[in-house]
C-alpha cells in the first residue's frame, strides 16, 4: 500500500449539533483526530477533519478547544464548513452527527434533531458545485419518513454514496453469528431498552440488519403497530410474539434485574413472573413485512439493560440468537467500528451496507409513534415499500470475512 | 461394584474411571440405575453475593442463560459444607429454598450426606472468598488444599472416587499443588480445575490455529498477584498449549513491580529484558476498557509516560518454556479494566489477539461462570475433564513462582518442577455459541 503514488489525504468536514465530552460527536469525531484501536493495532485513518459546524455551543463544549489542537476551522454556517472558506466544495466526506443538544421534541415524543436540515444545506452546497461526496449520517436519517426519504433520493440524484445509522448493526455480537443469507426467517423478536425515540431505533436497526439479509431480500413493512402495557403481556398470550423468542432473547442478557441485582442468582425471566413485575411500561413494536414476516421489538425497561435478538430460522434445528454488545463507558468501542465504515466509505466511495436499511428504520419508527400516538391502533404502511438487498458479506465486529 | 469404581492403579491409568463409578454413585443402592441425575457435594468458603461459592451454586440450583434458552444442570445439588458464615450469607437461604440440598458440618459429612460412606457423585471445591490468613508474601492461604485432603480420606475409606472439580488454582503453595495431583493420580480421581477465562467469549472469536509455531505470548489485564494473575496466566496457556508439539512446561519465571516494570517495557525486546511491543500495542488495542490517558477524551492510546501515571503498581511475570516459547503476564491496574492477550507466530504478520470477555461494566451477572457451571456439568455427566486439569497444575505453580520472585524483588527462579508436559484438547473449548 505504502509502494502506490501517494494520494493526497481525504478532507472531512463534521457537521453536528454538539461537541462536548461523550457526545456522539466527540467519541466518533476523535476517532479521527487520534485514531482506534482496531484488529489489534492503534488505527490512525488516512484523512483530516479540516471543517466543523456545531449547532450549539452548551457547557462543555469542546469544539474550539478540539480545532486548536488539532488545526481545523470551526465556521459559522454548513456551507462554508464544506466550502472550507472558498467558493468550491472543498472536503472528501461529510460526517452528519445529529444526536445530543437541547432541541424540542414534538408529540410524538421525537426529538426533532435538525439532520435533514443540515444535510439539505449540505445538498445545496453539491448542487451548486455539480458534485456530491460520501455522506454520512448518524442514527436515523430524520424523525419523519418523508424527510429521510427525500435525504436517500438526493443522494441518488446527485450519486454520492451515504451510510447511516446504529452502531448496533456493526458492534461485536455475543455469539458471533449472522443470519444466513438467503435464509426463510419465520419469526423475529427483538429486546431493548431505553427511551423513545433515541433507543428504540438502535433496537429496530439491529433487528433489521439481520432480517435484511432473508430469502429474496428486503421488500419493506406493510403494517406497523405499536402496543403498550399490560396489552403487550396478552399478546404475547395471544401469540402476536413468541413468548419462547423471548426466552432465546433472554438467555442471551447479561444484565437482568430483580433477584440478579438482590442476591446475584440467575434467573429464568421468562417463565418466573418476574418480568411482568419488573416491566412497568412495557411497549410492543409490532412489525408485518410486506412478504409476510412478522416482527417484533419489546422495549421492556426495568428488567434488563442490553439488546438481544432471537429468530426461527426455517432448517436451523435452534433458535438463533444473540447480544448486540455495546461496550461500556468511556471507551464505547461500538463507536470505532462503525467509524471504520465510515472511514472505508469515505477511502473507498462505497457504502459498505445500504442507507435504504436506515430509510426503512425510520419509517418503522416514525410511523410506530404515530400508532403510539393514534391510541396504538394497528396502521397501514403502503409508504414504507423500501426494497434493497443486504450486502454478502457480514459487516459486524469480529465477522468472519 | 463393579471393579473400575474401586481404588487401584489399574483405575489411575484407565481413561476415565468416573463416567461409569456416577452412575451407580448415591446413597443407597436404588441409585445404581443409568438414569440417575448425579448427586453433587460443594465444599466452600463463603456464600455471599458475587462470591464464587455463591455464583456456581446459583448456577446449579437456578440455571442460567445457555445458548437460545434457560438451561437447568442436569445434576442436583445436595449437599454442602460451608467454612464461613458471614452476616450476608446466603448458603443458608438457599438450603431452606432448595429442599433437596442441606448444609452439613464437615466435609466429612457432606460428602457422606451424614452417612459413613462417601454418597455423591462429584465434588466441588470453590475456595475462594472469605476471610483467611495473609502470609508474609500476601497470599491468602484458602484451604482449598484441605478440602481436597479431606475429601481424598472420604474417597479412601469409601473405596471409591469421584470427580472433583477446583475453582481457580490448586493452592497458593507449590507443594499443596503438586500433593493434591499425586494424592488425585494415586487413586485415580478425575480432576477439573482452573478459571473461566479460558472458556468465557473472546473477542473476536478467534483460537491458536493448529500446529503453530508460538514464539512469544502475552496477556495484559487488571487485578493483583495471588488472585487475578491466574486468570492471566490461565489465559496465556489455554492457547500456548495449543502450539505445535503440545505442552512442555517452564523453565524459568521473573516477576517485575514497579519501575522495573517501566524498564522492561522501553527495553522494547525479550533479549533486552522486556517483551515483543507489537504484542502490548494488540493487548491494549483489545481491550475495551482503557483508562482514558487525556481528560476529555474517552479513547486514546496511552504514552509510556502516561502509563507510568497512571498505573501505581505494574507487575510483570516473564517466563520461559522448555521449547523456547517466552511470556509475559501483565497486571496494570489503572490502565486496563480487562483482560486480554496476543501472541506472535511465526510466519505471520500480524499477532493472533483477543479480548477474553467478561464483562464490561454494564453486567449484573458473572456470565463467565455461565460457561464454567456448564463445563463442570459435563464434568460430572461425563467423567472426563473437558480440558486438561494439568493447565491448571502448571498455572498455579506459575503463579507461587511469580509471588516467589516478587519476594525476592525480581530474581530469576528456576521452576524444573513445572516442565509439565500435556497435550490439550483437540476441539476448542471457549464459548461461542
Amino acid at each position: 500500500m505504502a509502494d502506490t503514488a501517494k494520494a493526497p489525504r481525504k478532507r472531512l468536514a463534521i457537521i453536528t449539533t454538539v461537541w462536548k465530552y461523550l457526545s456522539h460527536a466527540q467519541h466518533m469525531g476523535d476517532r479521527f483526530l487520534v485514531g482506534y484501536p482496531w484488529e489489534g493495532r492503534w488505527h490512525r485513518p488516512e484523512m483530516d477533519v479540516v471543517a466543523l459546524y456545531v449547532d450549539q455551543k452548551p457547557e462543555g463544549d469542546q469544539s474550539q478547544i478540539r480545532a486548536d489542537e488539532f488545526k481545523f476551522k470551526v465556521y459559522p454556517t454548513i456551507a462554508e464548513t464544506l466550502l472550507c472558506g472558498t467558493e468550491r466544495l472543498a472536503v472528501d466526506g461529510v460526517l452528519i452527527i445529529g444526536e445530543h443538544g437541547d432541541y424540542p421534541v414534538n408529540a410524538k415524543g421525537q426529538v426533532l434533531y435538525p439532520r435533514y436540515e443540515f444535510f439539505e444545506q449540505c445538498v445545496d452546497v453539491f448542487d451548486k458545485d455539480g458534485r456530491g461526496v460520501p455522506v454520512f449520517n448518524d442514527k436515523h436519517l430524520s424523525y419523519s419518513f418523508e424527510k429521510a426519504s427525500q435525504m436517500v433520493a438526493a443522494g441518488k440524484r446527485l450519486k454520492f454514496p451515504m451510510l447511516a445509522g446504529s452502531s448496533l448493526p456493526v458492534t461485536w455480537r455475543l455469539p458471533s453469528v449472522e443470519v444466513p443469507l438467503d435464509a426463510t426467517i419465520e419469526e423475529a423478536l427483538m429486546v431493548g431498552v431505553g427511551s423513545s425515540d433515541p433507543m428504540d431505533f438502535h433496537a429496530l436497526e439491529a433487528m433489521q440488519c439481520m432480517l435484511e439479509r432473508r430469502r429474496n431480500g428486503e421488500t419493506g413493512v406493510k403494517a406497523v403497530q405499536l402496543i403498550q402495557g399490560p396489552a403487550v403481556w396478552q399478546a404475547g398470550k395471544d401469540g402476536r410474539w413468541s413468548r419462547r423468542l423471548l426466552e432465546a432473547a433472554l438467555a442471551r442478557s447479561t444484565s437482568m434485574s430483580g433477584n440478579a441485582t438482590k442476591d446475584g442468582r440467575p434467573q429464568d425471566l421468562t417463565h418466573s413472573g418476574e418480568l411482568e413485575e419488573l416491566v412497568k411500561d412495557p411497549a410492543a413494536y409490532l412489525i408485518e413485512y410486506n412478504d409476510g414476516l412478522r416482527a417484533t421489538l419489546l422495549m421492556i425497561n426495568g428488567a434488563v439493560s442490553d439488546f438481544t435478538f432471537a429468530c426461527r430460522v426455517r432448517g436451523m434445528p435452534q433458535i438463533l440468537s444473540t447480544q448486540f454488545l455495546l461496550p461500556a463507558l468511556p471507551n464505547v468501542a461500538y463507536s470505532a467500528c462503525l467509524m471504520n465504515k465510515v472511514e472505508e466509505m469515505i477511502a473507498t466511495g462505497k457504502a459498505p451496507y445500504p442507507v435504504e436499511r436506515t430509510q426503512l428504520v425510520s419509517g418503522i419508527l416514525d410511523f410506530c409513534l404515530e400508532s403510539k400516538v393514534q391510541a396504538n391502533q394497528r396502521l397501514d404502511t403502503p409508504q414504507l415499500n423500501v426494497k434493497y438487498r443486504a450486502p454478502r458479506a457480514s459487516q459486524f465486529g469480529g465477522a468472519p470475512t | 461394584m463393579p471393579e473400575s469404581h474401586k481404588i487401584s492403579r489399574r483405575a489411575i491409568l484407565a481413561a476415565a474411571p468416573a463416567a461409569a463409578a456416577l452412575t451407580v454413585a448415591g446413597c443407597d443402592k436404588s441409585a445404581a440405575q443409568p438414569t440417575k441425575r448425579p448427586r453433587i457435594a460443594a465444599l466452600v468458603t463463603e456464600v455471599r453475593r458475587l462470591s464464587h461459592g455463591e455464583v456456581i451454586l446459583d448456577r446449579f440450583l437456578e440455571g442460567f442463560g445457555w445458548e437460545s434458552g434457560h438451561h437447568r444442570p442436569q445434576v442436583d445439588l445436595v449437599s454442602l459444607y460451608v467454612d464461613q458464615f458471614p452476616e450476608s450469607d446466603l448458603s443458608r437461604e438457599r438450603a431452606a429454598r432448595f429442599p433437596q440440598l442441606k448444609i452439613y458440618p464437615s466435609v466429612e459429612k457432606a460428602l457422606t450426606c451424614g452417612g459413613d460412606k462417601l454418597a455423591v457423585d462429584g465434588v466441588m471445591i470453590i475456595g475462594e472468598h472469605g476471610k483467611y490468613p495473609v502470609n508474609e508474601k500476601g497470599q491468602t492461604l484458602y484451604p482449598r488444599f484441605e478440602f481436597f485432603q479431606q475429601a481424598y480420606e472420604v474417597f479412601s475409606k469409601s473405596g471409591r472416587v469421584v470427580p472433583v472439580f477446583n475453582d481457580k488454582h490448586l493452592s497458593w503453595n507449590w507443594e499443596q499443588c503438586s500433593k493434591m495431583n499425586g494424592l488425585a493420580r494415586c487413586i485415580g480421581v478425575p480432576m477439573m480445575a482452573g478459571s473461566s477465562l479460558p472458556i468465557t467469549w473472546r473477542i473476536p472469536p478467534v483460537e491458536m490455529p493448529d500446529e503453530a509455531v508460538v514464539e512469544e505470548a502475552m496477556s495484559v489485564g487488571n487485578g493483583n498477584p495471588d488472585s487475578y494473575d491466574f486468570h492471566l496466566l490461565e489465559t496465556i496457556q489455554c492457547f500456548v498449549e495449543r502450539r505445535k508439539d503440545g505442552e512442555t512446561g517452564v523453565v524459568k519465571l521473573q516477576a517485575l513491580r514497579g519501575d522495573a516494570v517501566w524498564r522492561a517495557l522501553e527495553a522494547g525486546n525479550w533479549a533486552a529484558g522486556g517483551w515483543d511491543p507489537q504484542l502490548f500495542e494488540a493487548c491494549l488495542c483489545r481491550s475495551h476498557m482503557l483508562a482514558p490517558a487525556r481528560e476529555g477524551f474517552n479513547h486514546v492510546y496511552p504514552t509510556p509516560a502516561d502509563m507510568a501515571r497512571m498505573v501505581k503498581d505494574p507487575v510483570a511475570y516473564r517466563f520461559e518454556y522448555v521449547d523456547g516459547l517466552k511470556a509475559t503476564m501483565l497486571l496494570l491496574n489503572g490502565l486496563v479494566g480487562d483482560i486480554t492477550f496476543a501472541a506472535r507466530i511465526k510466519g505471520q504478520s500480524e499477532p493472533l489477539s483477543t479480548l477474553m470477555y467478561i464483562g464490561g461494566g454494564n453486567e449484573t451477572q458473572p456470565f463467565n461462570f455461565d460457561a464454567l457451571v456448564w463445563n463442570i456439568e459435563q464434568f460430572f455427566l461425563t467423567g472426563k475433564a473437558p480440558y486438561p486439569f494439568e493447565r491448571t497444575l502448571l498455572t498455579s505453580g506459575l503463579v507461587a513462582a511469580g509471588i516467589d520472585s516478587l519476594d525476592r524483588k525480581g530474581e530469576w527462579i528456576d521452576t524444573p518442577h513445572l516442565e509439565i508436559s500435556y497435550s490439550p484438547t483437540r476441539h476448542s473449548t471457549f464459548r461461542r455459541t
